[in-house]
């Protein structure tokens, strides 16, 4: 039986390390072993948050079937409508793991690559694990107030990763990001307020119910769209994803790693919640014309953008924006193979754009920052270069990586729900990806470097970038690991709708 | 039930750190061990042989778990069809890799060289054993990518916008071939091309003709047919003359094997007896007589050594796609399978001795060229046999495989007039081919030495490499009854 000190366990282990973080980084500052003494760290908490997660799922797994959404409120009282309250259900275990997995990847990414003596690297690291744990929040809560209030202190903090550097570019990159963000805030709290108006509840099922019993759905719609497009912001899909190509491109890379790895996925799956499973019950809106018509648009322009990059950083953060019209396909058909899909290019874009931003990030620290740069990288660099090539591979979509799984699912989920003209593009889309992918690639092995430096690869950065490799090859190969582990979403998504 | 064909893929997948690791002590090394996983996969892949006669529905198949979701297994399969190619691409594997010993050995960085080779031969082989679409569709991309690194790093010239231009292309074709196993899936929930045979009697026909026209055009882009057929001359004419033999005798046989695999054995007996289906046919086999001209007369007046043989190349897979369009008469099907057999080893064999030639000489114009056959004996020997054979003359072995097809046509005239014509073309594009294969081996071979300088035939791996290949195309051509028995196993009724 899942009980709501259960579901709390995840955050809490993690929002209380990263406050203990910058004492103890104060601590280890003196100490002789400072750099095993931080890894050691991390790995406590780590193991600690994966355990809690681990037994949260197993708790729930065990009686799955049985009760497949598990909710929990925080005060018993008179008025469960109105309080806080978490839900468990399999989407939310999901992401939960993807959230401290691959968190966990991009952390050790994090302590190689900033320098860890420098005095804000205690409180970066710190302010991400902060992150990790309200993104957990957000994956379990179960009323909307607490969801706004998880994700967008997930928003939030994300600026402070951005801004670690401070260059004048990073802060004008994250000043428009804090710009979009709270207007984005502003959207969603006031459909919000038109939803609680509407129900007089927030709660994910008391809305549910009382959206389907509605007569007069004007209001409804004036609510959908604003919190759609709050969402929509957030989540960067064209044309509101002007602030993410700028906010990647200036934030350190083990900053956009995590940020692509788990913000961008948090983001989709936030849009996700609330547009798939709470506002829309069935015949209530039609939406889904109007989302593909975006999604088309996203992967259009988000490649198109990237096809006419030079700075290397820049064109793998305008895939980011290409990847949300991918996952975008997978939302406008509600099929259970859709929405399985979906989760499954959660995993695998978080960690495919990870990894590039890793890779690129470890060329940039020696100087190379665009195409002509990367002439003959990959003689100068092999093993980065390798990483960063499965990368490219995995975007394109060929097998046997992990990227060919995602794209199949979603382009088959989009066919299955009548809408092959959407396939359509979004394979015509990933041509595309695969012509500017390959420049890149052929800048790296078929071009002649300009200079002759012998540079030694970093080893200690080689390791979280091989766990991906790694991962994205196993994934591809025998996907069924993380599918059986998303197998049950079918039946629940057949239960809402 | 013995794994025997799950090994002939994990062996070479095991191989490849290992061919890695011996390549950087000593090239060598690497050569022999790529050549020693190739024979021991052709011991293990012919050892299914006796299954594929004297089982009921000659087939050997095994079934692994794989990915329940999507309702696909990894079933590797191989029926008389299948055999005859897999064994073919392992022979021509292992010459490519006996051939490299001494082609390749003053060249940089082999240790990759070897290590993508036997990456290469994992997706090469596994195409043709598989009867899943998604497994097929990996094995099919898994191809590409050491492919254009090979073409790349190791060609000619202009050699990585040659491998772009390889990727780009198929990968696009490829594309439109996952649009069609999506269909598939989609319609019937299947991924087994056994299966999917079976539930797609009942789809409905409209959707059946797109998938039917996107899986072959996507397939028709690695065949190279005109006019799709771009990519070839660059990527065959810039790559080592190694990987010109596999990418000529396999790779592009590959596209054709699809064609007939799939296209037409599991997707088209949905539609057999239809209008479309019949026009369908016949756009195959003008394509065809397209192809084969096209290619004939660029041939003919080429005078890049290995352009003239790419373009042979578009021929010939003009005359594969005519004999496909024949489908699904029984002789021509025969015919076509047998061609791409014996056109494989042939072309193998022609495109080594290129390699042979410009590697002794360093000059690729056939105008420099001369008087060799007094030079470079051996080479000039194997260099006619294969140049023979694509001409279509007897005894060798691509004659056999052209009567089938020609016969088969002549019987399926009776039933449907529209091949009267494209089959006098064609009859008259072999005697182009006749033309150019004369040509090729009268410039390069016969006639005066253009310079006295002293040239010496080839070393000794590269004789045993053209060696095998040459007796080869002398044995299918007097004696072809093993690949004509195994593939008559197979029925498409």
């Amino acid at each position: 039986m899942v009980d709501l000190f259960d579901a709390v366990l995840p955050i809490a282990t993690l929002a209380l390390s990263s406050l203990l973080t910058v004492p103890l980084f104060k601590v280890f500052s003196r100490a002789k072993h400072r750099a095993i003494l931080i890894i050691g760290w991390f790995l406590v908490v780590f193991a600690a948050a994966s355990f809690s997660v681990a037994n949260l799922a197993t708790k729930y797994f065990a009686k799955a079937t049985a009760e497949p959404f598990v909710n929990l409120t925080l005060s018993s009282g008179s008025q469960p409508s109105l309080s806080s309250a978490f839900m468990i259900d399999t989407v939310s275990i999901y992401m939960s793991i993807i959230f401290v997995l691959v968190g966990a990847v991009a952390f050790l990414y994090s302590i190689f690559y900033i320098d860890t003596t420098e005095k804000p690297a205690g409180r970066y690291l710190a302010v991400m694990l902060m992150l990790t744990a309200v993104l957990v929040g957000s994956a379990f809560a179960g009323d909307l107030l607490t969801l706004f209030i998880f994700w967008e202190a997930a928003a939030a903090g994300s600026s402070f990763l951005m801004l670690y550097k401070k260059t004048p570019s990073s802060l004008h990159a994250t000043l428009k990001y804090l710009v979009m963000v709270i207007m984005a805030s502003a959207f969603i709290v006031f459909g919000l307020s038109l939803v609680y108006g509407l129900t007089g509840t927030l709660n994910y099922w008391a809305v549910r119910q009382a959206l389907t019993e509605l007569s007069d759905k004007h209001l409804l719609v004036l609510a959908f769209v604003f919190i759609a497009t709050g969402y929509a912001i957030e989540a960067a899909i064209v044309p509101f994803h002007m602030w993410l190509p700028d906010a990647y491109t200036e934030a350190p890379s083990s900053s956009s790693a995590f940020l692509s790895a788990l913000i961008d996925q948090g983001s989709y799956y936030v849009l996700i919640r609330v547009l798939l499973f709470i506002l829309t019950p069935p015949g209530i809106l039609n939406w889904t014309v109007m989302l593909a018509g975006l999604a088309a648009l996203t992967m259009v322009v988000g490649n198109l953008f990237a096809l006419i990059q030079d700075n290397v950083k820049r064109l793998i953060a305008n895939i980011c924006v290409a990847d949300v019209g991918y996952n975008l396909v997978a939302i406008t058909s509600v099929t259970p193979l859709g929405l399985q899909g979906n989760l499954y290019f959660f995993l695998l874009g978080g960690i495919t754009t990870a990894l590039s931003f890793m890779s690129v990030g470890i060329i940039n620290k020696q100087g190379y920052k665009t195409l002509e740069d990367f002439s003959g990288i990959g003689r100068k660099m092999p093993l980065t270069s390798l990483a960063l090539l499965v990368a490219a591979l995995s975007f394109a979509g060929v097998p046997p990586l992990g990227g060919f799984i995602a794209k199949f699912l979603v382009f088959t989920a989009a066919i299955e729900a009548n809408m092959s003209w959407l396939a359509v593009i979004g394979v015509l889309t990933s041509v595309l990806q695969t012509a500017y992918l390959f420049r890149l690639v052929n800048y790296m092995y078929a071009r002649k470097s300009k200079d002759e430096a012998k540079i030694k690869e970093p080893k200690q950065l080689l390791i979280p970038v091989y766990i991906l490799t790694a991962a994205i090859i196993i994934l591809g190969l025998y996907p069924t690991i993380v599918l059986n582990l998303i197998q049950p979403v079918a039946h629940q998504l057949s239960l809402i709708t | 039930m013995a794994s025997l064909l799950l090994a002939v893929l994990l062996i070479p997948t095991l191989s490849v750190p290992i061919v890695y690791l011996a390549g950087k002590k000593s090239s060598k090394a690497a050569a022999l061990i790529v050549s020693l996983v190739a024979v021991v996969n052709l011991a293990l892949v012919l050892s299914t042989a006796p299954a594929v006669f004297n089982n009921v529905d000659h087939r050997y198949v095994e079934a692994y778990n794989w990915i329940p979701l999507l309702n696909a297994s990894f079933t590797l399969f191989v029926d008389g069809i299948s055999l005859s190619i897999a064994v073919i691409t392992l022979v021509l594997i292992l010459a490519a890799a006996l051939f490299s010993v001494n082609y390749m050995h003053e060249r940089k960085n082999l240790a990759a060289y070897y290590a993508l080779l036997s990456l290469l031969s994992i997706g090469l082989v596994g195409v043709f054993i598989t009867s899943n679409l998604l497994l097929f569709y990996f094995c099919w991309e898994l191809m590409l990518v050491p492919a254009y690194f090979i073409v790349g790093g190791w060609g000619y010239r202009d050699s990585y916008k040659a491998a772009f231009k390889l990727f780009i292309f198929t990968h696009a074709g490829a594309v439109f071939v996952l649009l069609g196993i999506g269909a598939i899936y989609m319609l019937t929930g299947a991924t087994d091309m056994f299966q999917v045979r079976t539930a797609l009697m009942s789809a409905s026909q409209g959707t059946v003709e797109w998938i039917l026209i996107a899986l072959t055009a996507g397939f028709a882009v690695k065949m190279a047919v005109v006019p799709v057929h771009m990519w070839l001359p660059d990527a065959h004419s810039e790559a080592p003359a190694t990987m010109s033999a596999l990418l000529s005798g396999v790779i592009i046989s590959a596209g054709a094997y699809a064609i007939l695999r799939l296209s037409l054995g599991t997707v088209y007996p949905a539609l057999a007896g239809t209008a479309f289906a019949a026009q369908f046919l016949h756009a195959l086999s003008v394509v065809g007589v397209i192809s084969a001209f096209f290619g004939s007369f660029i041939s003919l007046v080429e005078t890049d050594i290995k352009r003239i043989i790419a373009y042979s190349s578009i021929a010939h897979m003009g005359y594969v796609m005519f004999g496909l369009s024949l489908f699904p008469a029984v002789e021509p099907t025969t015919g076509t399978v047998l061609h791409l057999v014996n056109h494989a080893v042939s072309k193998g064999l022609l495109f080594l001795t290129a390699g042979a030639v410009m590697h002794q000489l360093g000059a690729r114009d056939i105008r420099e060229m001369g008087g060799l056959a007094g030079k470079m004996p051996f080479t000039a020997t194997a260099s006619a046999t294969a140049a023979l054979s694509i001409a279509g003359t007897p005894p060798f072995a691509c004659f056999i495989s052209e009567f089938l097809i020609f016969v088969g046509a002549f019987q399926v005239i009776s039933v449907d007039s529209f091949y009267l014509y494209t089959t006098a073309f064609m009859l008259i594009a072999t005697v182009l081919s006749l033309a150019y294969s004369l040509r090729f081996i009268s410039r390069v071979f016969l006639g005066q030495p253009k310079n006295n300088e002293k040239i010496v035939d080839v070393p000794g791996f590269m004789k045993l490499a053209m060696a095998i290949l040459a007796v080869l195309v002398i044995v299918l051509g007097v004696w072809p009854t093993f690949f004509v028995n195994l593939i008559q196993t197979v029925s498409f009724a």
